[in-house]
């Protein structure tokens, strides 16, 4: 692994930062979220639905466009003349994988490592080198029989370990992971948080979205909640079922008046 | 008591709720019917003419039969150049219907590209494939290169859309995991667009050359070439039984292509 950025400058800073207003929520989704998370942190983002964890992550890679605030990534902020440098430190895994389905487990991993191949490098295929760092890391995550194997045969799990994989050539020093244990079952969701965990043994910095209070605890070190596109906790993870709780009973109560 | 007093509220919501979605309902059920009576009143027709018309069509059918296999020469000659205008027909539609799919794709374009592509689209579709026929034939003459040129045109209304719809159909997250790997506009077709989409276009494509091969036997009544300009020639020489060796010819290809075709479409969707 790579030394890190520059460690005294936090690896994700936000001031602030709110998103489009959006009339069916009557807010932006994100509306006015502050929070730092340092390097080497494991950091379980958690939430209803339709709070904001999602568009959050996304918004820190630039896939959602922020109306006000500030995103900086090891200080570079995170906006169209930096979006590439921004990319090259960060790692995002997508619900589900967001493979290709039609192209082998090898393939969707080279994919990892298009950011550093010209165009011209990447129109007849990958390096040797590649491919033989691609192999490495499929068998490094158990997937040495599906190397060839179409992204659509794949298991949830397998599909997870093939994302990680494609994340992993990258080298970045953030990972981002959106909900990647949705749809799996036991085995496969240890699989895929025992290889975040293993990450973040590596130095990694890891923001995972989750929605199982027993995971969160048991591998984050910080949780995160958001309610109504802001942070409503930022702490350690002993408390975060009582705090749950609350943000319940919260809801309830202002349903309740609404009505 | 204290409870049901507290959901009462809730239920009636749920109650005018249902109503309004009953009354939405039975409100299409009666536009659906009257589209139908408002149709049938258009088409004028009269169940007495087509109780009289029976003999007629039986009389034509009749004279269909035996087939005269001794133009069987002819058939197959004829049927070759529909083969041919075919190929280069939709050969000529597909690789036009790239750009136009490209630009009219909802993920890819801006709304006024994408306003002026669909316009495209419509004015081409709209033209009917004889008028295609008539307006290539008068450019070009009568003959096959006007049929394959008004196949190309025809092929663009279909293909485009077909080519367009399978672009929007990609998988949103797939792209944009390699937009935050950093990969150029290119890199992003080539690894994630071409993959997903080709399968379904070389599909669609497929079909079209199977349909177009059935649009060029059309094209022959206005003088375009192929098959249907022998055809027409027969039955508006009253040699109905000449007529049905040329039909027979077609429905075997027609049937052999759509069988190969089919095998080859199943085989880009399982890859």
């Amino acid at each position: 692994m790579e030394p890190l950025l520059d460690n005294n400058l936090p690896a994700i800073a936000c001031h602030n930062v709110r998103t489009e207003y959006q009339s069916t929520l009557q807010r932006p989704i994100l509306n006015g979220i502050d929070l730092q998370i340092n390097p080497g942190e494991f950091v379980a983002l958690l939430g209803m639905n339709g709070t904001g964890k999602s568009t959050l992550l996304r918004s820190l890679v630039g896939l959602v466009p922020i109306n006000q605030g500030d995103i900086q990534i090891y200080g570079t902020p995170v906006d169209q003349k930096h979006i590439a440098a921004v990319r090259k430190n960060i790692g995002f895994l997508f619900q589900g994988g967001g493979l290709v389905d039609q192209l082998s487990c090898l393939d969707n991993v080279l994919c990892g490592c298009l950011g550093e191949l010209s165009t011209w490098q990447s129109l007849w295929g990958f390096p040797q080198r590649d491919r033989r760092v691609a192999m490495q890391l499929l068998q490094n995550l158990g997937l040495q029989e599906q190397i060839y194997q179409k992204a659509r045969q794949l298991s949830g799990g397998q599909r997870q370990r093939v994302a990680i994989a494609r994340t992993l050539i990258q080298s970045p020093h953030i990972l981002l992971a959106d909900e990647p244990t949705t749809g799996l079952d036991v085995s496969g969701i240890n699989q895929v948080m025992d290889s975040l965990a293993e990450m973040h043994r590596k130095g990694l910095t890891v923001i995972v979205v989750l929605h199982d209070l027993a995971l969160a605890a048991q591998y984050a070190q910080r949780a995160i909640i958001l309610e109504q596109g802001k942070v409503w906790y930022d702490g350690d993870c002993q408390t975060i079922e009582r705090q749950f709780a609350r943000l319940q009973s919260l809801s309830q109560f202002q349903s309740s008046k609404v009505a | 008591m204290k409870f049901l007093d507290q959901i009462r509220p809730n239920i009636s919501k749920i109650t005018s709720n249902q109503y309004n979605i009953w009354a939405a309902r039975v409100c299409l059920v009666i536009g659906i019917v009257w589209a139908y009576i408002w149709s049938l009143n258009g088409l004028k027709v009269n169940p007495e003419l087509i109780k009289t018309s029976l003999p007629y069509m039986t009389d034509f059918l009749s004279r269909l039969l035996p087939p005269d296999f001794s133009i069987l020469d002819v058939a197959i000659k004829a049927l070759i150049e529909t083969v041919q205008m075919s190929l280069w027909g939709t050969t000529i539609g597909a690789i036009l219907s790239i750009p136009i799919a490209l630009i009219s794709a909802r993920n890819l374009s801006p709304f006024w590209l994408r306003w002026l592509a669909s316009l495209l689209q419509n004015a081409v579709r709209s033209v009917p494939s004889i008028i295609l026929g008539l307006f290539f034939v008068a450019a070009t003459g009568l003959g096959a290169p006007a049929g394959t040129l008004a196949l190309g045109i025809y092929t663009i209304g279909y293909l485009a859309k077909f080519y367009q719809e399978a672009i929007e159909s990609v998988d949103k997250r797939s792209l944009e995991a390699l937009q935050v790997s950093r990969a150029s506009w290119w890199q992003v077709a080539q690894y994630g667009v071409m993959p997903q989409v080709l399968p379904l276009c070389l599909g669609y494509t497929i079909y079209m050359f199977e349909y177009n091969i059935r649009a060029a036997s059309v094209l022959g009544v206005v003088g375009a070439g192929g098959i249907g300009f022998e055809l027409v020639s027969y039955i508006r020489g009253f040699e109905y039984n000449k007529a049905t060796t040329m039909m027979l010819v077609l429905l075997v290809v027609v049937t052999s292509i759509d069988a190969l075709s089919s095998q080859l479409r199943n085989k880009f969707k399982s890859d």
